[in-house]
């Protein structure tokens, strides 16, 4: 059975990509577990698949819109906005300077 | 009075006779919250009676919530210590119209952290046990939801399933669990997980209170583009209707690998659809091993983008929080939607669910219904779900053909094992055709009671 | 003019759309003047659970712009999720489009010259984020503001043409009534990606074989600045090339006091954005019908205005021009007209063949208008009022004068009652009729003033 391996690099670029902090060992580890569900879902290559529409929902709607204008029924107060974060300012989120 | 067992339909009755207010029996299941939930922790968040004013399908009814509905007010955690302090500004469109329906909201029930699981062991506040034994999982996602109403904690539940999360919980415990169409209820204010697959359900101890439950709840939502505008059934009317001579069609690649007493269970129970005078055809189905894979993929790529707003700034702790199932799924997910793999991975599932897709609609030219084992194996010992690092799709391999083309299917009580342990059929259907599933789902309660097994598992908790 | 090297420009054009609503949610588009974080509900804060809802208006209006610009608009269209992280943006993706625009392959011509559109899609805006101290401020009144890209082939290969081509955007935007296009309010944003290759003998002007680095330039707000970013970074590129190296490939920033484009430290590496369809948004389809009814919201733009200005109405093409930079002055041009017409009391084709110098008082008007000379800010028959008391006095019989007004008064009591309620265009008739009767020899002023005194 072929075995698809993610390198080191592989993995701490995806960390990256994903915005997680992985340690040593959770590096290691995924690259184990990765080959394993990789190698599981390559049997998807035993289905052709040549001629096929790929689906990206199951309903099958079409020109799903509102219209312009509509009153605003779950406009939050400030009060609601930020009462989730203790990073804030009377009225903005605070996060450290961005360069 | 004793109220043990009594379903949603009967607790209404009683109410609406004056017979028991809305308060006391409240208070009846808190108390029983009060003394078994510290054994099953199946809730997160217990709330006190407050008196909903609304008159509606289900006035002074209990229900519980699985914690990824959005609450207002009221503390919301998809059991993930990233949202161990987020407090929802807003109401999901399920929560609204159950308090507008006149509910009582007993509190938010436990679930594989975001939802990402199916043994509800990675909550990252602990499992929930199973009611029938508590040394194994309930199944998840919803574990919560389906112990809470098989220890009757809870008459009735609202549970979500991706792939799995309402099916597999509801046979594991002992109880009904229904995924309607994806598309039937609004997703709006369910902390999503798999977009495309994501579907609010009932779970509960009669398909009539399942029925009841999915008319309140279903229907076009103007808040989720999804929502389908097709006209909801009066699920209630239409599963009394005398439906004789289905078609039930059987694949043959939904029972391998299943244990031997599970698979008696399933053979008896389709004997007793056969003994209704329904009509069982073989059929063949791709085999639902492609569809682990293509679920896999999909799920995994929409998680990882679903869990990229959470960046602490705005609410819920930063992404440090996340727990180790968590950040391996956002990483598989991440990965398959990276440059140079999309086509490979991404693209190529959607085309095969594509296949799947078609494979059912031409299996439903000629059958009405497909039934089949909801799971391969029953309720797990806790713990034992580690050995496997997809775990979850493993597990859900019945579920996942139904979950990927969004059709409905439901799961009810098919009798033990030869562990004592509930055993779960599961009955498929077209898009929309809740009614059918339900239908014959209520047949076969009438016919067998479910063997007594929900009557049982309530009994245990007495 | 470098002899050796040729500049490769293309344009990528943000145009913030003012419908009412947001391009996901109910919430206020305009969101200028308002307090920070008072705008916002739970689908463009970006909560848990919340999920978008497409407004029409903005696919519309796309699909105006695209049209506009000679897209073609496709029949399939969707949106798609661009993955990134940054504190302005809540999802920790924006919703915009991938390979499925509404609009592409298009072309601009201004002046002379013809540009080629690449795409024309539709996306959400991000928060505004305010530095302050050791800190940054985030304020999502703005996130989820509808926000149209247009996106050019690299057809520029100099800084004038690329402000020929923003300020005719800008005026075309303006004519179709989607957006202020404003460059200072941030209502229409640009950002070039410049690079720099070697002349080669008898090349055509587009070949597709292009620089391999592009460099690309943000932060600049207004179109003076543009074409200094633009010469600036030409320079920079050739002193780099002439020494043997390449520029490197990165996004930089132009500071307007220096006059420079600087180097931003952000990450050089390439964004995989990891775009997917967004599973919560349905895809579009547009049919002929659906589509032929918005073309027909598409007023009569600026070229063919121009054209149909010195066709009709004889006035210089630059006249022409400056008039219709101002769809409002435009209109008010227009509408000014056929009050002039009544006064001149001429029919028009003969006016048409008398001596323009004299007679064309829509080259006069124009004159008026572009000098500044009368405001426009009055109705049209006070601005021609106005003109009329600007126009050459003729000498005037004052008895017959007063004599036919009386008779005027007389026959037209309905008109003076009419004047007496406050209408002015009666007197203007009552003018006009004056004038006919006088076949124009006498004084405008002084028509005006006998008549006003008599009507008292």
């Amino acid at each position: 059975m072929k075995k698809t391996e993610l390198t080191k690099e592989e993995i701490i670029h995806l960390a990256k990509l994903a915005g997680l902090n992985l340690t040593a060992e959770e590096i290691v580890k995924y690259q184990q577990q990765f080959s394993e569900t990789l190698d599981y879902i390559n049997n998807l290559n035993e289905l052709n698949t040549e001629s096929v529409k790929p689906t990206s929902q199951t309903v099958d709607l079409s020109n799903v819109c509102f219209e312009d204008g509509e009153q605003n029924k779950r406009q939050l107060s400030i009060n609601e906005v930020l009462t989730n974060t203790s990073s804030k300012t009377a009225d903005n989120f605070k996060v450290n300077r961005i360069q | 009075m004793d109220l043990l067992g009594k379903s949603v339909l009967d607790l209404k009755q009683l109410i609406s006779k004056k017979e028991i207010s809305a308060d006391e029996l409240f208070k009846y299941f808190h108390k029983r919250i009060i003394n078994h939930d510290q054994k099953l922790k199946a809730f997160i968040t217990v709330l006190n009676y407050e008196k909903n004013n609304n008159d509606g399908e289900l006035s002074g009814i209990p229900i519980s919530l699985k914690d990824n509905y959005s609450t207002k007010k009221i503390r919301t955690t998809a059991s993930a210590k990233v949202l161990d302090n987020y407090i929802p500004p807003y109401n999901a469109t399920v929560t609204q119209k159950l308090l507008d329906a006149g509910i009582c909201l007993q509190g938010k029930t436990n679930m594989d952290a975001w939802a990402h699981g199916s043994s509800t062991e990675t909550s990252d506040y602990g499992a929930t046990r199973n009611p029938w034994d508590i040394n194994r999982a309930p199944g998840g996602s919803s574990g919560g939801a389906a112990a809470a109403v098989s220890a009757y904690l809870s008459p009735a539940a609202i549970g979500s399933e991706t792939a799995g999360s309402i099916r597999l919980p509801a046979a594991w415990s002992g109880v009904i669990g229904l995924k309607p169409t994806y598309g039937r209820v609004s997703r709006y204010g369910v902390i999503a997980m798999g977009s495309s697959f994501d579907c609010p359900g009932p779970i509960t101890l009669t398909v009539e209170d399942a029925a009841l439950i999915l008319k309140v709840i279903a229907g076009h939502d103007k808040y989720d583009a999804t929502t389908s505008p097709i006209a909801v059934d009066d699920y209630q009317t239409e599963i009394k209707k005398p439906r004789q001579h289905m078609s039930i069609g059987i694949a043959d690649e939904y029972f391998e690998g299943l244990e031997d007493s599970l698979k008696q269970k399933i053979s008896d129970s389709i004997k007793v659809l056969e003994k209704l005078g329904h009509k069982i055809k073989k059929i063949s189905l791709i085999p639902p091993k492609y569809a682990i894979s293509v679920y896999t993929i999909l799920q995994r790529a929409e998680v990882s983008s679903n869990l990229s707003r959470y960046d602490g700034i705005r609410y819920a702790n930063d992404r440090t929080y996340f727990g180790a199932e968590a950040k391996r799924r956002i990483m598989l997910g991440t990965y398959t939607l990276s440059y140079g793999y999309y086509d490979a991975f991404y693209k190529k599932a959607q085309k095969v669910r594509t296949l799947i897709i078609e494979d059912f609609n031409r299996a439903f030219k000629d059958v009405d219904v497909i039934v089949a084992p909801t799971t391969p194996i029953t309720a797990l010992k806790l713990g034992e779900f580690e050995k496997y690092p997809f775990f979850g799709e493993v597990m859900d391999i019945l579920n996942e053909p139904a979950a990927v083309a969004g059709i409905p299917a439901i799961s009810i009580p098919a009798g033990l094992d030869k562990n004592n342990l509930p055993v779960g059929l599961q009955i498929m259907g077209k898009h929309f055709d809740e009614k059918t599933i339900l239908n014959l789902a209520y047949q076969f309660e009438k016919e067998t009671d479910f063997f007594g097994v929900i009557k049982r598992g309530v009994k245990n908790y007495e | 003019m470098n002899r050796k090297y040729q500049p490769v420009i293309g344009l990528e054009i943000h145009v913030e759309l003012k419908t009412k609503s947001k391009m996901f949610c109910q919430c206020k588009a305009d969101y200028f003047n308002e307090k920070p974080n008072s705008n916002t509900c739970p689908v463009c804060l970006g909560l848990p659970g919340a999920l978008p809802v497409p407004n029409k208006k903005a696919i519309d209006w796309t699909i105006l712009i695209g049209k506009a610009l000679n897209c073609t608009i496709n029949n399939q269209s969707k949106f798609d999720r661009k993955h990134y992280f940054y504190p302005d943006l809540p999802k920790g993706y924006q919703i915009s489009q991938y390979d499925e625009p509404i609009a592409s392959k298009g072309k601009f011509r201004v002046q002379n010259l013809e540009f080629r559109i690449t795409r024309v899609h539709l996306e959400e805006d991000t928060a505004k984020l305010i530095h302050a101290g050791n800190d940054t401020l985030v304020n999502f009144n703005r996130s989820g503001v509808p926000l149209v890209e247009i996106v050019t082939e690299p057809d520029f290969d100099n800084s004038d043409d690329v402000k020929k081509f923003l300020e005719e955007l800008q005026v075309i935007i303006r004519y179709l009534g989607v957006s202020d296009a404003d460059m200072e309010r941030g209502t229409m944003r640009l950002e070039p990606n410049i690079s720099v290759k070697l002349k080669v003998k008898n090349e055509k002007l587009r070949v597709d074989d292009l620089p391999k680095y592009k460099v690309e330039v943000k932060n600049i707000n207004s179109f003076r600045f543009v074409k200094q970013a633009i010469d600036y970074e030409i320079i920079r590129q050739i002193e780099l090339l002439e020494k043997g190296e390449t520029p490197k490939q990165e996004t930089r920033g132009f500071d307007e006091k220096k006059v420079i484009t600087y180097s931003q430290r952000s990450k050089e590496e390439a964004h995989d954005y990891r775009y997917f369809p967004e599973p919560d948004i349905p895809p579009m389809t547009f049919d002929g019908q659906y589509l032929d009814k918005i073309f027909r919201q598409i007023p009569e733009l600026p070229q063919a205005k121009i054209q149909r200005y010195v066709k009709d109405f004889k006035i210089k093409e630059q006249d022409a021009f400056i008039i219709t930079r101002i769809p409002t002055l435009a209109v008010f041009f227009e509408s000014v007209i056929p009050n002039l017409k009544s006064q001149t009391c001429l029919p028009a084709r003969q006016v048409s063949k008398l001596n323009l110098k004299i007679q064309n008082y829509e080259q006069n008007l124009a004159n008026i208008i572009i000098n500044k000379k009368i405001s426009t800010n009055l109705s049209p028959s006070e601005f021609t009022q106005k003109v009329l008391s600007l126009s050459k006095p003729k000498k005037t019989n004052l008895k017959l004068l007063d004599t036919l007004i009386n008779r005027l008064i007389e026959v037209n009591q309905k008109t003076v009652e009419d004047y007496k309620k406050g209408k002015q265009n009666a007197l203007m008739f009552l003018v006009g009729q004056v004038m006919k009767e006088m076949k124009g020899k006498a004084d405008a002023k002084i028509v005006i003033e006998r008549l006003r005194i008599k009507l008292h």
